[in-house]
């Protein structure tokens, strides 16, 4: 087993069971875990408590309880998550707290309240309407509440010096990780459930010891092999809560593409922005807050002066990806919204694009490889010169 | 005095007039820009009062989406909304009124490109259908204040797009009333003090706003007046709300259901005081007389969910058929002006922000299970209905928590039926039929069991 593949063995681990990773570490440190819901909560003041931050996770068991909490249509990331709760798999967990408002998301954490009556599951709402004048002041107050609220959870005082230690190490794990995006755009082969593990496991693991994993593997990517230019590079655009399932990447990239950058949440969109640290560090979170949608744009907030498709066609610019593939979470209520919007866009300039709906339970890999199949053929026939008959 | 009806269903005489005031309003929207008016398009929150006393002329959006529902007209805008991108899963209020938006901007441009064939009025069939969902005049500019479901936000956020982001919006964000800390609970507590002031900040920035689209100082004094005629109003249907705890109720959940309109958009005026004025007096008439609102009242139910527009009047029968008085809902109840002991006419900012806060699908599950709770033990309920709307998960989010505490704690019957707000398809007749039917064997059984 090569060094990067002993490295990814364990951020593969993690990622398999954040469960058995957080029990571990409580066992280790006899500190406490916090879960954070995405997709806009920052970690780094559940680490300044002092606690394990873990961004809960999509699981990939069958629904089962939760089916009595939630209805099918709800999607397959909320019903996993009461799933969990209502199974006992989010026994680990000593606090949630959520800041996001998207109504299903609302509704999972809302079961959580019902099954888990003893555990604190704090929520206050970020303002989602990005250009209001009153909005920094709302989100920096929102912001001072939840560090008010561990405080209170957790029996601690988050300090200047603490926060600023765990911004350090996160600012710190966003870099490295958006290195490797940089490697895998130049050519350098990180394939993308590659890519997408190393985020995800990001979002579970303590970030000192995930740091200390992929500074070294960043090192070793770098002196991998670049591969001649592909001819089929795709952008991955989507999921915005959770991670699709490894094997459709794998597909993916099996069909005759590589990818080369994507927007999605256990991707680039997790990692875009780094906490700028001058002055008070809450504020400086709060900004983070704003600063993350200029950079990365999504379709849960309203803001007029970035576009989720602006900011696509940008970074088709910077990665040359010859097509788009968008990732929709099947009920996904903002994707399937802001959906069309994209196509116009992409179909304006002539970048191809499919659509894959994923669903929580079932991945149809037969018809999802002859679909991705063709599209990669329609984009090298419209590469070529050959004309396409009529 | 009992009186034999020719149909189970008795519905309100009054809510004919109600009907013709919905029509009404509609065909003046139509003619808006024919009479030089500003038009502000909305979604969410009843905002009306304050465009009522800035001159202006308001369209909103459910509501259109509804109307087009309930008259069986929301192919052609689903159909335009389908071919522009957007997935049947989506929100069928805002994929019908999103198609709306873009039939409007079509009829806009050949209204500029002139005259042709094939767009005439006066055959029944899909081009008139077009012709009324693309017949909202274009905004001048947009109203956002959506309580409990993130995708309301989102809906007008794309709407904009779709005019091109030329149109300006002016977003009002209302918190989810999460109701965590241990002072918090229906109209008390540090949250809901807190969250009520940082909304009516936001109502007086929303003033700002139409002061500078109208170029006109605003009107404080017709919003005072406006929000003593919502108040009146509210009182007298509140009250009438109260006359229905009777056995048998001599109105039903449908009744209120068709007065939702008159409450929600129109215009505040004496006009819509007498509208709930009458509709007190005729259920209070009918207590006097003994009319029911249903023939046989059996059995009587609670709706919890949105409601499925496209089935109005067929599940107003069904229920009824099967001797079902369906007394109260959430959409219904606990909706609409439903405190109006909240408004201060004399400054009624706070009182509205506060309204807009108590839609229900804006609280935590904690507070529906409270009002579900005092609405089953007020009105006497058998049991809880269950609209599974597909594309409402706003509505959805916490039905199965409340069936479970219907059941547990209330020790009543529920059953879930599967539809949605405005896309037929989703509605499985059978389903319900054979649930219904289970159900209210059930409620038999546990009164043989308990001598009831």
């Amino acid at each position: 087993m090569s060094d990067i593949d002993s490295a990814l063995k364990v951020l593969a681990d993690a990622v398999a069971s954040p469960r058995e990773y957080a029990l571990a570490w409580k066992q280790r440190t006899g500190r406490k875990v916090v879960g954070a819901f995405p997709m806009n909560f920052p970690g780094e003041i559940i680490h300044a408590a002092g606690a394990l931050s873990v961004v809960v996770q999509d699981s990939r068991a069958p629904i089962t309880d939760g089916r009595s909490l939630l209805p099918e249509f709800h999607c397959g990331y909320t019903r996993s998550v009461a799933d969990q709760a209502a199974t006992g798999n989010f026994d680990y967990f000593d606090a949630f707290l959520c800041a996001d408002h998207c109504i299903q998301l609302l509704g999972a954490v809302d079961t959580i309240r019902f099954v888990m009556p003893r555990t604190p599951v704090h929520f206050v709402q970020f303002i989602s309407s990005m250009n209001d004048a009153w909005g920094q002041q709302q989100i920096n107050e929102t912001m001072q509440s939840f560090a008010d609220e561990l405080e209170q959870l957790l029996g601690v005082q988050i300090t200047q010096e603490a926060l600023a230690e765990s911004i350090g190490l996160f600012n710190r794990n966003r870099q490295l990780l958006r290195r490797l995006y940089d490697l895998r755009r130049t050519g350098v082969n990180i394939t993308a459930a590659q890519m997408q593990l190393m985020v995800q496991s990001s979002m579970v693991m303590d970030k000192r010891e995930h740091n200390e994993i992929l500074a070294p593997l960043v090192d070793l990517f770098a002196d991998w092999t670049i591969n001649p230019p592909q001819p089929v590079r795709l952008h991955l655009s989507g999921h915005l809560c959770h991670a699709p399932r490894a094997e459709l990447l794998t597909a993916i990239e099996e069909c005759g593409a590589t990818v080369v950058d994507d927007d999605l949440f256990t991707g680039y969109r997790y990692i875009s922005t780094d906490v700028v640290t001058d002055g008070d560090l809450i504020e400086a979170l709060g900004r983070w807050y704003v600063d993350r949608n200029d950079n990365v744009p999504c379709p849960t907030r309203v803001q007029h002066n970035v576009d989720w498709d602006g900011y696509l066609m940008q970074s088709i610019d910077k990665s040359q990806a010859t097509g788009v593939i968008v990732l929709m979470v099947k009920f996904c209520e903002p994707h399937m919204l802001y959906y069309p919007e994209l196509r116009k866009t992409l179909e304006e300039h002539g970048i191809p694009l499919l659509l894959i709906e994923t669903e929580h339970e079932g991945l149809p890999l037969e018809s999802i490889r002859t679909r991705v199949e063709t599209f990669v053929e329609q984009i090298r026939r419209r590469q070529s010169s050959v004309p396409v008959p009529a | 005095m009992s009186v034999e009806l020719a149909s189970k269903v008795n519905r309100l005489n009054v809510t004919k007039d109600g009907g013709r005031m919905v029509s009404d309003y509609w065909e003046n929207i139509f003619t808006a820009r024919e009479r030089g008016k500003r038009v502000v398009w909305y979604n969410g929150s009843a905002v009306n009062p304050i465009f009522q006393a800035a001159g202006l002329e308001w369209c909103h959006g459910e509501a259109f989406s509804a109307r087009l529902a309930a008259t069986h007209l929301e192919g052609p805008a689903q159909l335009a909304g389908a071919e522009y991108g957007y997935i049947a899963e989506l929100c069928s209020y805002a994929r019908t009124h999103l198609g709306c938006a873009v039939l409007t901007q079509r009829a806009a441009e050949r209204a500029e490109a002139g005259p042709q064939e094939g767009f005439e009025t006066g055959i029944v069939g899909m081009v008139d259908q077009e012709e009324l969902a693309s017949k909202l005049p274009t905004p001048d500019f947009f109203v956002n204040a959506y309580a409990g479901c993130s995708t309301g936000q989102q809906w007008d956020e794309i709407t904009y797009r779709v005019f091109g982001k030329k149109v300006p919006i002016f977003n009002v964000s209302l918190p989810t009333l999460w109701g965590n800390k241990a002072d918090s609970g229906y109209l008390r507590g540090e949250e809901w003090d807190r969250t009520s002031e940082y909304v009516a900040k936001q109502l007086y920035q929303l003033i700002e706003f139409i002061e500078v689209q109208t170029g006109e100082k605003f009107d404080m004094d017709k919003l005072r007046e406006n929000m003593t005629y919502i108040k009146k109003a509210s009182q007298l249907r509140r009250e009438a709300m109260d006359l229905c705890a009777a056995r048998p109720t001599p109105a039903t959940f449908w009744d209120w259901i068709s007065s939702i309109a008159q409450i929600n958009f129109l215009p505040a005026n004496q006009e819509l005081v007498d509208y709930f004025a009458n509709i007190k007096h005729e259920i209070q008439t009918r207590l006097d007389e003994g009319v029911p609102g249903i023939a046989n009242e059996r059995y009587r139910l609670y709706f919890d969910g949105m409601m499925n527009w496209n089935k109005l009047g067929w599940l107003a029968k069904k229920f009824a058929d099967h001797d079902v008085a369906m007394i109260a809902g959430r959409y219904t109840h606990n909706a609409f002006w439903q405190e109006p002991h909240l408004i201060d006419t004399d400054d009624p900012i706070l009182g509205m922000a506060q309204h807009y806060l108590l839609c229900p699908t804006n609280h935590g599950t904690k507070t529906l299970q409270h009002l579900m709770t005092r609405d089953v033990e007020k009105y006497g309920i058998d049991g809880v209905v269950f609209h599974s709307s597909r594309t409402c998960r706003a509505f959805t989010n916490p039905q199965h928590v409340l069936a479970e505490t219907a059941q547990r704690d209330l020790g009543i019957q529920t059953m879930f039926f599967e539809g949605d707000v405005a896309d037929a398809s989703f509605y499985k007749d059978e389903v319900l039929d054979s649930r219904l039917e289970a159900m209210l064997e059930a409620i038999d059984v546990r009164r043989i069991k308990t001598g009831g």
